[in-house]
């Protein structure tokens, strides 16, 4: 999932016919005040970050004046949200709200379709609304083959309520939303509050969004305004993670590698597999062993990508050990894998007889990866010992260090 | 006997002339599976390691009897693939193809609901049942053996990698496969662990299950909920990875896409209480599966 601005996704909600409150982007308290002017007060003055629960956390607040404003921006722009530093902001026009209403679409595993979540209970968090007021929720999923009639999209607001003008508008605000949700490729769709205005508008106050990764290939529009692979990360991507996604991305569809720093940590960890992935990392944690990363390669990668793979593990400052743990594999050839993980050793100067470095790897042809292992001096095991084992065994090594 | 696919399997292989497809063809052929057609638009005439290479599904359908369909090709193209194997009335899809749009996803789980076809995926790394030398996808790669013997136990995994390791485990415990299933690691799949069940529940060669879960999705609890129902009634031993998850900031994913702990939702904490208390083996250490393999089939 790529993550997605508000600015950026109250820009793709209008063209669907959304209304939002007028905006401006800022970066500085000076910016802030002349923008504020610009769209008259009161305000409202957010975080513009790409997490949600903004409110919770001090980051979203109203000015009435210059002087407000100059000290809030000042204020939200020292915090940090949920791991995110706020280095812009969003200036919006406070609307008059009558009522706040609460709507999300996302992709349910279970039902393997988009649903709808519509509340009258909005501004609060949904699991709140859930807690507090559950006969006022409406979880509709939506048949994808036919898309959202307008009739659904009145029958789910009708069912908790609404009624008159208002049923109308929402109406066909929610059908519109789901256009866009389906028109961006959108993984999730928020909007809290839906906003009904005292003159009776429906406006989308505050949105969370999040648009498939897999899709950004046909999303021409969204190039360069999502930041691919945001949610494998719990802040902003670091610098070295930014590498790594453009080591991945220079060889699209030749095998994926993915990468995020943990903090601290002194045992770089490359593991074959999403799921291999998870029980190495498990089985260090376990075995006392503090990860510096988390990483993980599959589906046939190329020479290059394993070396980017091994220099960016090796190059985060505190890395003492070098793990690989791989599932013995369908189709990723491992004499590959191995040529790539010894060239990117060459090209981080690492002496094996130094570091520590040891080897869990078989599948395809790992006769030859096995030769080359051995030739460049790493510690290798194949099939004779489990994923555990091994782990095991590097504990021991790294331990002995 | 062993689910969905056996020595009867009528194979098509959609886009069977692309890189990783023919090569999997070719390890499938060693392995003695018999790959009755491929299609690739604008190939036909062309011969893949012996299999017939056809422009559309239909021209194939015309030519021979085909039931299980195994689709290669690249993710853009991967709707329209599906939905082709629907309508020729393909009953079995297997979809390899990673990284497809989730809207495309949702779209073609739905037609293959509405049409009543199984489809397995997407991103599976294929089904095997060793007993009649039948594999689709790259599963076993061209050293099938070292991980996939037949025997009694079946195995569904959210991991790939992870099937054939599983697999290698009931092997080095003395046993061995009745059919392995890869099911895919993506939020949206077409068939989830609780149906695999039931299919192994019907199949008298199976007598036990070992089940790799993973973080994200409801499909372990629903697996509990399943047996607490009796309506799987065989040993099963589980093994849930990625416990370190829990304690990793909310909403992060880690491994497949599907792998990712929301609030309450998708812990493995609650996965391995709700499958114990429902009766159901959960290993604590990868390497215990082994010992409680044996333990059951004793």
């Amino acid at each position: 999932m790529a993550r997605v601005l508000e600015n950026i996704g109250k820009g793709l909600l209008r063209k669907m016919g959304v209304a939002t409150p007028e905006f401006r982007v800022v970066s500085n308290s000076e910016e802030a005040v002349i923008a504020a002017a610009d769209i008259g007060y009161p305000v409202v003055i957010k975080a513009l970050v790409t997490v949600g629960k903004r409110g919770k956390a001090g980051a979203v607040k109203f000015a009435d004046n210059s002087k407000e404003a100059e000290k809030i921006a000042q204020e939200i722009l020292s915090l940090t949200v949920r791991n995110f530093p706020v280095e812009q902001l969003l200036i919006e026009e406070k609307l008059d709200i009558s009522q706040e209403l609460y709507v999300s679409i996302t992709f349910d595993s279970a039902k393997r379709c988009p649903v709808i979540i519509a509340s009258t209970e909005g501004g609060m968090d949904i699991e709140e609304i859930a807690r507090t007021r559950p006969e006022k929720i409406v979880k509709y999923p939506v048949n994808i083959l036919e898309g959202l009639y307008p009739y659904q999209a009145k029958e789910i607001w009708s069912d908790i309520g609404l009624t008159g003008n208002a049923l109308q508008q929402a109406t066909q605000t929610l059908w519109n939303l789901y256009q866009g949700f389906e028109n961006y490729d959108a993984t999730i769709l928020e909007v809290n509050p839906l906003a009904i205005t005292s003159s009776g508008k429906i406006v989308a106050a505050a949105i969370l969004m999040g648009v498939d990764d897999d899709a950004l290939y046909r999303q021409k529009e969204l190039l360069g305004k999502v930041e691919e692979g945001s949610d494998r990360a719990w802040r902003p991507l670091t610098d070295l993670e930014k590498k790594m996604v453009a080591v991945d991305a220079a060889e699209p569809y030749r095998g994926t590698a993915r990468y995020t720093e943990m903090d601290g940590g002194d045992i770089g960890l490359i593991a074959g597999g999403g799921g291999g992935s998870l029980l190495a990392y498990d089985t260090l944690v376990r075995l006392g062993g503090t990860p510096a990363n988390y990483t993980e390669f599959g589906g046939n990668p190329t020479e290059t990508k394993v070396a980017g793979l091994v220099r960016g593990v090796l190059s985060k400052p505190g890395v003492k050990g070098l793990f690989m743990s791989v599932n013995i594999t369908n189709n990723t050839q491992t004499d590959v894998v191995a040529k790539g993980f010894i060239s990117g050793l060459h090209d981080m100067n690492i002496d094996p007889s130094r570091f520590p470095i040891l080897v869990r790897l078989a599948g395809v042809n790992d006769h030859e990866a096995k030769k080359i292992f051995i030739k460049g001096g790493i510690e290798y095991y194949g099939d004779d010992v489990s994923m555990e084992d091994a782990a095991n065994l590097f504990n021991e090594k790294m331990r002995k260090v | 006997m062993s689910i969905l696919i056996n020595r009867n399997s009528k194979i098509v292989i959609q886009g069977i002339t692309g890189r990783e497809a023919s090569m999997v063809t070719r390890h499938a052929m060693a392995y003695g599976t018999k790959i009755d057609a491929g299609v690739t638009p604008g190939k036909e005439g062309q011969v893949v390691e012996g299999v017939p290479v056809f422009d559309t599904l239909k021209r194939a359908c015309q030519k021979m009897e085909l039931n299980t369909s195994v689709v290669y090709v690249p993710p853009a193209f991967a709707f329209d693939a599906v939905m082709e194997a629907i309508g020729n009335g393909i009953q079995t899809i297997i979809v390899i193809t990673e990284r497809i749009p989730r809207r495309d996803v949702a779209k073609f789980l739905a037609a293959a609901d509405k049409a009543g076809c199984t489809l397995i995926g997407p991103n599976s790394v294929g089904v095997i049942t060793p007993e009649d030398r039948v594999k689709i996808g790259a599963i076993g790669g061209d050293n099938v053996e070292r991980c996939f013997v037949p025997g009694h136990v079946g195995v569904v995994s959210r991991s790939g990698g992870m099937t054939a390791e599983c697999s290698w485990m009931v092997k080095r415990a003395g046993y061995g496969v009745s059919t392995s299933v890869s099911i895919g690691g993506d939020p949206l799949i077409g068939t989830t662990p609780k149906q695999i069940l039931a299919l192994f529940e019907e199949d008298p060669q199976t007598k036990a299950v070992i089940l790799w879960g993973e973080p994200g999705t409801s499909y372990e609890e629903d697996v509990a909920d399943f047996l607490m129902n009796g309506r799987f009634t065989k040993p099963l031993i589980a093994y849930i990875a990625g416990r370190f998850v829990e304690e990793m900031p909310d909403g992060t994913v880690f491994g497949h896409a599907a792998s990712i702990v929301q609030g309450d939702m998708g812990r493995p904490s609650t996965k391995i209480k709700r499958l114990r208390e429902a009766g159901g083996h959960v290993a604590d250490n990868f390497n215990d599966i082994i010992g409680l393999l044996q333990a059951v089939l004793a």
